[in-house]
């Protein structure tokens, strides 16, 4: 698994690559730790690359997404496909977290189309 | 022989494993593998999803057992079979560590966005699921690949 995190003009930008599970976790929880403690208003997760994903790494996404949003945050999800979108979608979270199922290449189609 | 009759054979394959973290991809690549059996290639969209979710069940069987089972012991063994037939995956994961009853264990509210206690719901969902506690405990995850030739009436029209 490899993470990037970088911030510009008030969004935190989170990049997540390869396998999210029991055996990555802890370092990206760590992380994550340090960046809710300092967070912008908005996090975007680019999950375009990441392979797989398993119950801990969505437990991992779920706790940043609640953090960010009790300090009146929002955290976006974006590309989404494979295994992990089966996982999303059977947890419902592609409902509950708005946004959390667009791919990153539709959304910038459409927004691209309202410009 | 095409690659396609080879596939459309049963086939058993068995690895034993160490319970740990560690070796929970080396699980998952042969259970990835042994998906590709199930159906000649080219794989459609019903194909990589029921790839998906034997991937997702079978992981999560594998860090209960870590977790669960054999509780952070690096010594605890897993035995793995993995059964294919055309259409069909059967996995056979035997532990020797604490058993567990999958009644007693409560079902996730999604809504409320939990944490944890998702990986037998997940199991559960994605594949059939029979446990049995014992020397070793015995979990068997079974899924059928939909719409497939052999287990499934044909589907109308192939790939445009």
């Amino acid at each position: 698994m490899k993470f990037q995190i970088s911030k510009k003009e008030g969004v935190t930008s989170l990049t997540i690559e390869g396998q999210l599970d029991a055996l990555t976790v802890p370092e990206l929880r760590a992380e994550l730790d340090k960046l809710v403690d300092h967070t912008p208003p908005q996090v975007d997760v680019d999950v375009t690359n990441l392979r797989l994903i398993d119950s801990s790494g969505v437990g991992a996404l779920v706790s940043l997404f609640k953090r960010v949003r009790a300090q009146g945050g929002k955290v976006e999800i974006r590309g989404l496909r494979d295994q992990p979108l089966a996982i999303f979608k059977l947890l419902r979270l592609d409902r509950v977290m708005g946004g959390i199922s667009r791919p990153a290449a539709e959304a910038s189609k459409t927004s691209k189309s309202r410009a | 022989m095409g690659p396609g009759v080879a596939r459309e054979r049963s086939s058993t394959i068995g690895i034993k494993l160490l319970g740990i973290l560690e070796h929970r991809d080396v699980a998952l690549r042969a259970v990835s593998a042994a998906c590709k059996l199930v159906a000649p290639a080219p794989h459609g969209s019903a194909w990589h999803e029921f790839h998906a979710e034997v991937i997702s069940a079978v992981g999560e069987a594998f860090n209960n057992v870590v977790i669960h089972a054999y509780q952070g012991r690096s010594d605890g063994m897993i035995d793995l079979r993995i059964r294919t037939e055309p259409g069909r995956i059967r996995v056979d994961m035997r532990d020797w560590g604490t058993s567990f009853d999958p009644k007693s264990v409560p079902s996730p509210t999604l809504d409320t966005l939990p944490e944890n206690g998702l990986g037998l719901f997940i199991m559960q969902s994605f594949m059939d699921l029979a446990y049995r506690p014992g020397r070793p405990n015995l979990l068997t995850l079974t899924k059928q690949l939909p719409r497939h030739p052999r287990t499934a009436a044909p589907p109308a029209e192939g790939p445009t």
